[in-house]
């Protein structure tokens, strides 16, 4: 890392403050554009018919009296896909855009009825007949591993746009993927370890929520090109896709995403676009898809994963050895599971040091909706076991978890994983920031628990980043990026990167996104990524400009560029001061003209060691529990964000905070329940996501900027971390405040209560506390 | 996004014209007003009508008037105009205090009292506080008025006495005395309830003996009633109703008809009617509770 | 059906099917997106408007009922065009959003429990934003946002009443 990225706080003029948002006024005036806001001239809806059956093959459909109705224009299905290449995937090609000869979940869709409006697409709906031949559909991870049992797929796929994991037996087994990492020896650790903690955990099946259900606006035109507006979080993946589906050029296939209403990883790759697209393609007019929530349930969630995990430790409490074996149930289609599965073996290590580790983990095929990326990929699944046992094994040696964790956590420099980048963080300092914290809270009151977890994700994913960045000669840059604006504040932090580099007021930055016949590649925008990649292409692209005006102010004084020096916003030669704008006038003799500074990512150079850089995630918190309904509330919610520097302070401790939300629902309301084949509460009305009330009396958010990251000035990304340990750091918390310990999330109260029950009946009689006084605060008398 | 099937909107001048009307389309038709329920099972088509009959068109329908010791609010009156209400916060403040937690803000800003009592959502809690305050609803219909008791109305979930033709037009609650001590509490985890319990006491020496109780219990069944065999135990000296509380849950617990779903175990919920029943009885007779 | 209405202050007629929701109208009919559909259950507040100065769901509200009522949406809170009201002014200083969706029902169900109780405590504001859902934010800078713009229009409303006495 240059020195440049080295700079005092204070030296910056736009970058590391909480500047006002790009898209804040449009926010709050109503005037954001979302893809679900989009319509066009012609413009069709398509409604989808959706399988009531997990696993079915569908022997016939008959769409006759459905396109008989007012109103429809046309009804697809799975049969008249004709030249199209139906199956999609990133990772694994084993998604069709809609049915193709058999169903593999509840809810997969299986005709769209295309119509001149709503009601009349979806009235017609009714009139489809499909004739299906119900086949026993695989419900749970035992029976999809039970040798000799039913396949959800039966058949071999290639490998998508993803390389390294299409090598997987889903034609003969239920694996969609399998991960093995290990080094040194587990065996022998074990053998020898002084003491072990071992157990099962459980995360369960999410749904993120993001409150923009999945839409997407198609144009297959008549000159043979395709437009989609999209909620995705990674146009040029969906682009990817698209052009392989429909067999047309990159040149042909423009992505679109403006404004997205959330995407927590749920909007990653490519979901309903080739089916809106076949849909425009049919009717050679523009057709919108936009799902209802319940839809949304029904498209994507979590996997869920069932960890069994072991630790060591030496007889001076060093962590010496982990084995784990992970299955995550990763539903009817890979869709990005296999890079979860990736990640979970991945992250299992934590930032600590293990000198022996072994860990299997299976993603596994079910007939049940499909898992993909979900906030944290795989650290949220797997901290939960991982932080909850560093906790159970500390007891059992008779140390405080924190200081056990200190004497074991890895510090800045080391190497956690061997061959991937050493962690570039002080996980330990900010373990000891968030313990502080919460120990301001003063002496623990009864029934109250304090816990302080970490995470640590090898991230932001591949890096191939490209950007350009224009600049006028009126002092005015735009800077073309491919990153979405998902809510996470990419517009405001690159603007920030561009003001800050060309030395211009952040009002004359304009943020052009998103848009594939426009912006550059940009590989996806998730893994917490952008601060650190496209934020560095930025720069880069902004510094490759500058370069091109020195070159040019060289010409037009005709002095070597060596003899005069570049400050910030232009260059000065002895009394004369020539900012980059007035350069590119004076150099074309032209008003109104511009240049263009690009820069191209890839994995080389800084960015040849991976991760990009490690995310951490450190949460702490103190609960207070009400042992007679075993309901947990929040008391006080601490969050460590440990970026390097934050180039939009508040942004990122919103982000932290916001991450930190979403953990706690499933740490303590959110699951996704099964009952056989049927998802029984994927309504908002039955699935329970945090509110107000849940806010914490009290939040304190924290920043470490230790500058240690790759990109700007340092930066490393965030957003995800702190939903990894908040599980855990609950459950701990509960354990501390009851000495009840429960392994699986979420903690409901009446989990919660349950395990106390149980605690009170293994008690022996003598020791069981007497009957409780009653709770009464006697305050006044009554009247 | 879900749109609504095609139907009509019918105004009707009077309450005996809306009877007509229902007798007239038949299960064609329902009576609609604020719609918070019906337009929702409407949407999902769990639910189907080509008429809607709007009730809040007909005058005198959504005022709330005080006489003889009683609150008579009209049957198409948001959650948000009783909650709001001077006269219901000063006469039957355990009431006003239920209803401002209704729901969310919005729910309360259009649905109605009548029309919640007439859905009959297992989930809800007008009804269960209503049982136990001993209300009463006005039933008009081209045949004539009738007044009945609360526990009358609701048949089992999602279902009403209402015969065809019938219209609720007014909730009748008797006002709050200065010898009564009423409470309810609920538990909650999703969008609507898990527990709903009422409990309401008369007592002539303030508070230190009960001379008549009700309690009722909703949301954990089909819906919600009072625990007669329960309501003995309530009654007596607060040292021997306190005493009792355990076995009064246990047996409201036993005549609630308790069942697992998601809200919860019927094992769970029936200690939920252990704690709630104490906590209900300390925050009626005034004592803070704390746990 | 023809119906005539406020809309964001200035008189409106539209015509109009029974079954049209509120929501459906405003973003399709009168083009003002700034309602957003997501969970079509009452639960979420995304589609709040607020109907003389009522916070209702619009995705489950008549367009039927707004007949001679003031319909007021995000679009018409600025007021001037460009003098952004209190509230909105509040959410940018707090941060108080960051995908957007939620925030438009979210500022119309802050102003409709300001405008009855600019007094409000914590308390209150937590209770009567709670059926408003953000995924997003972890709702401190809401929270803030509005202690903000209550500060605010109380300071302005001793202002407007120190000028009448």
């Amino acid at each position: 890392m240059s020195d440049a990225n080295k700079r005092d706080a204070k030296a910056f003029a736009v970058v590391n403050h909480s500047v006002p948002r790009a898209d804040g006024v449009a926010k709050v005036t109503g005037s954001a554009t979302y893809a679900s806001d989009i319509t066009l001239e012609r413009m069709a809806w398509a409604k989808l018919l959706r399988s009531p059956f997990a696993h079915a093959k569908i022997l016939a459909i008959d769409v006759s009296e459905a396109k008989r109705q007012p109103g429809v224009i046309e009804v697809l299905t799975g049969n008249d896909l004709g030249s199209l290449r139906p199956y999609y995937g990133h990772a694994v090609k084993d998604h069709p855009l809609l049915a193709i000869g058999k169903v593999r979940f509840v809810g997969e869709p299986v005709a769209a009825v295309i119509g001149a409006d709503q009601l009349s697409a979806q009235e017609a709906l009714d009139k489809i007949k499909v004739e299906y031949e119900e086949l026993v559909p695989v419900l749970d991870v035992e029976s999809a591993l039970a040798p000799g049992g039913v396949l959800v797929h039966g058949m071999d796929y290639i490998g998508g746009a993803f390389r390294g994991f299409d090598d997987f037996p889903g034609g003969t087994k239920n694996i969609c993927q399998a991960v093995h990492v290990e080094w040194g020896d587990v065996d022998a650790a074990f053998a020898s370890a002084a003491h072990i903690a071992e157990g099962e955990y459980y995360f369960p099946m999410v749904y993120a929520y993001a409150m923009e259900p999945y839409v997407a606006v198609a144009d297959y035109d008549s000159k043979g090109q395709l437009t989609v507006y999209s909620s995705a979080q990674h146009p040029f993946m969906v682009r990817h896709d698209l052009a392989e589906i429909f067999d047309l050029p990159l040149n042909s296939v423009r992505v679109i995403v403006p404004y997205v209403g959330g995407g927590y990883g749920s909007k990653s790759y490519t979901k309903i676009e080739p089916l809106t697209a076949a849909c425009s393609w049919k009717v050679s007019r523009p057709v919108k898809l936009q799902l209802s929530v319940e839809e949304a349930f029904l498209t994507t969630r979590s996997d869920d994963a069932r960890v069994y995990i072991r630790t060591a430790v030496d007889d001076s409490g060093k962590l010496i050895a982990k084995q784990a074996t992970i299955h995550l149930d990763t539903g009817a289609y890979a869709e990005n599971s296999p890079m979860v599965c990736r990640k979970a073996a991945n992250r299992i290590v934590g930032p600590y040091r293990f000198p022996h580790v072994r860990v299997d983990c299976l993603a596994i095929y079910t007939n049940t909706v499909p898992a993909s990326s979900y906030r944290g990929l795989g650290a949220a699944q797997i901290t939960f076991p991982v932080e909850s046992q560093m906790d159970e094994l500390a007891h059992k040696i008779g140390c405080d978890p924190q200081e056990f964790r200190l004497r074991n956590l890895a510090h800045s420099g080391e190497s956690i994983h061997p061959g991937l980048r050493p962690i570039d963080a002080d996980v330990p300092g900010d373990i000891r920031l968030a313990a502080e914290t919460l120990r301001s809270n003063g002496p623990l009151a009864l029934k109250h628990g304090r816990s302080v977890c970490c995470s640590c994700s090898d991230a932001g994913a591949h890096p191939v980043t490209l950007a350009m960045v224009h600049v006028y000669a009126d002092g005015s840059v735009s800077v073309m990026s491919g990153s979405t604006e998902i809510g996470q504040g990419s517009h405001t932090v690159l603007a920030q990167i561009a003001a800050e580099e060309m030395g211009v007021p952040l009002g004359k930055v304009r943020l052009v996104g998103s848009d594939t016949g426009v912006t550059l590649f940009e590989r996806s925008t998730g893994a917490s990524r952008t601060t650190t990649l496209m934020g560095r292409a930025v720069m880069e692209a902004c510094r490759e400009a500058i370069t091109q005006c020195k070159s040019m102010a060289a010409e037009l004084l005709g002095v070597p560029a060596g003899e005069f020096t570049e400050e910030r916003g232009g260059i000065r030669h002895g009394k004369d001061w020539l900012s980059w704008p007035e350069i590119i006038e004076r150099y074309f003799q032209m008003e109104g003209c511009g240049i263009i500074g690009r820069a191209y990512l890839r994995r080389a150079g800084a960015l040849k060691a991976v991760p990009v850089f490690w995310e951490i995630g450190v949460v702490g918190v103190e609960i207070a529990l009400d042992e007679e309904t075993g309901k947990i509330s929040l008391d006080t919610l601490v969050t460590v964000g440990d970026v390097g520097l934050a180039i939009h302070p508040a942004m990122t401790e919103s982000q932290d905070l916001g991450a930190a939300t979403m953990g706690l629902g499933i740490g303590l309301f959110e699951e996704l329940i099964y009952e056989g084949q049927q998802l029984m509460n994927g309504t908002l009305l039955e699935y329970r996501v945090p509110r107000f009330s849940d806010l914490a009396r009290r939040v304190e958010l924290k920043l470490v900027e230790n500058h240690d990251g790759v990109g700007p000035y340092g930066a490393k990304g965030g957003g995800e971390g702190c939903v990894n340990p908040i599980g855990a750091c609950l459950a701990n918390a509960l354990y501390q405040a009851a000495g009840v310990r429960i392994r699986r999330l979420p903690l409901t109260p009446e989990r919660v209560w349950k395990a106390l029950q149980e605690q009170k009946s293994q008690a022996p009689a003598s020791q069981r506390k007497p009957p409780a006084a009653p709770k009464t605060d006697v305050t006044k008398t009554t009247a | 996004m879900t749109t609504l099937s095609r139907f009509e909107i019918d105004q009707p001048g009077s309450v005996a014209e809306a009877s007509q009307m229902l007798g007239h389309y038949g299960d064609q038709a329902a009576i609609y007003a604020g719609g918070t329920e019906l337009l929702l099972a409407m949407r999902h088509r769990a639910l189907s009508y080509k008429h809607l009959i709007d009730l809040k068109v007909i005058p005198g329908l959504n005022a709330i008037k005080a006489r003889d010791g009683v609150i008579e609010i009209g049957a198409a009156c948001t959650h948000r105009t009783i909650e709001s209400s001077s006269l219901v916060r000063e006469m039957q403040p355990v009431f006003a205090e239920l209803e401002s937690q209704v729901a969310n803000i919005r729910v309360r800003a259009t649905g109605t009292l009548g029309g919640n009592l007439c859905f009959a959502e297992p989930h809800s809690d007008p009804a269960t506080m209503l049982l136990v305050l001993g209300a009463t609803v006005w039933i008009e219909s081209a045949r004539g008025t009738r007044e009945i008791p609360i526990e009358k109305l609701i048949a089992g979930a999602y279902a009403n006495h209402l015969a065809p033709g019938e219209i609720l037009t007014r909730i009748v609650v008797p006002c709050g005395k200065s010898n009564h001590r009423a409470a309810y509490m609920k538990f909650q985890i999703h969008e609507r309830p898990t527990l709903g319990l009422g409990l309401w006491l008369e007592t002539l020496d303030g508070g230190r003996t009960f001379t008549a109780a009700r309690v009722a219990v909703g949301c954990v069944s089909p819906f919600p009633h009072r625990a007669p065999v329960a309501e003995a135990l309530l009654t007596g000296s607060r040292a021997e109703v306190e005493k009792h509380l355990p076995e009064t849950a246990a047996l409201i617990a036993d005549g609630a008809d308790l069942v697992d779903d998601h809200e919860g175990s019927a094992e769970y919920k029936r200690h939920l009617v252990d704690v709630f029943l104490r906590r209900t009885f300390l925050k009626a007779v005034g004592l803070r509770i704390s746990s | 059906m023809k119906i005539g209405f406020e809309l964001n202050g200035k008189a409106a007629s539209l015509e109009i099917e029974p079954r049209e929701t509120l929501a459906e109208v405003l973003r399709a009919r009168c083009r003002l997106t700034g309602v957003k559909l997501s969970c079509e259950a009452q639960v979420c507040g995304s589609c709040t408007v607020l109907v003389d100065g009522l916070p209702v769901s619009a995705c489950t509200y008549l367009a039927y009922e707004i007949r001679d009522k003031r319909v007021t949406t995000i679009e018409g809170l600025a007021d001037p065009p460009g003098r952004l009201h209190p509230l909105q002014q509040a959410f940018l200083d707090h941060f108080a959003f960051q995908c957007g969706f939620c925030t438009p029902g979210m500022i119309l169900a802050a102003k409709s429990l300001l405008d009855e109780n600019v007094h409000v405590s914590d308390e209150e504001i937590i209770a009567y934003m709670s059926g408003n859902l953000c995924r997003c934010t972890g709702y401190l800078g809401i929270l803030k946002a509005i202690r903000q713009a209550s500060a605010e229009m109380k300071a302005t409303w001793k202002e407007n009443r120190r000028r009448l006495e």
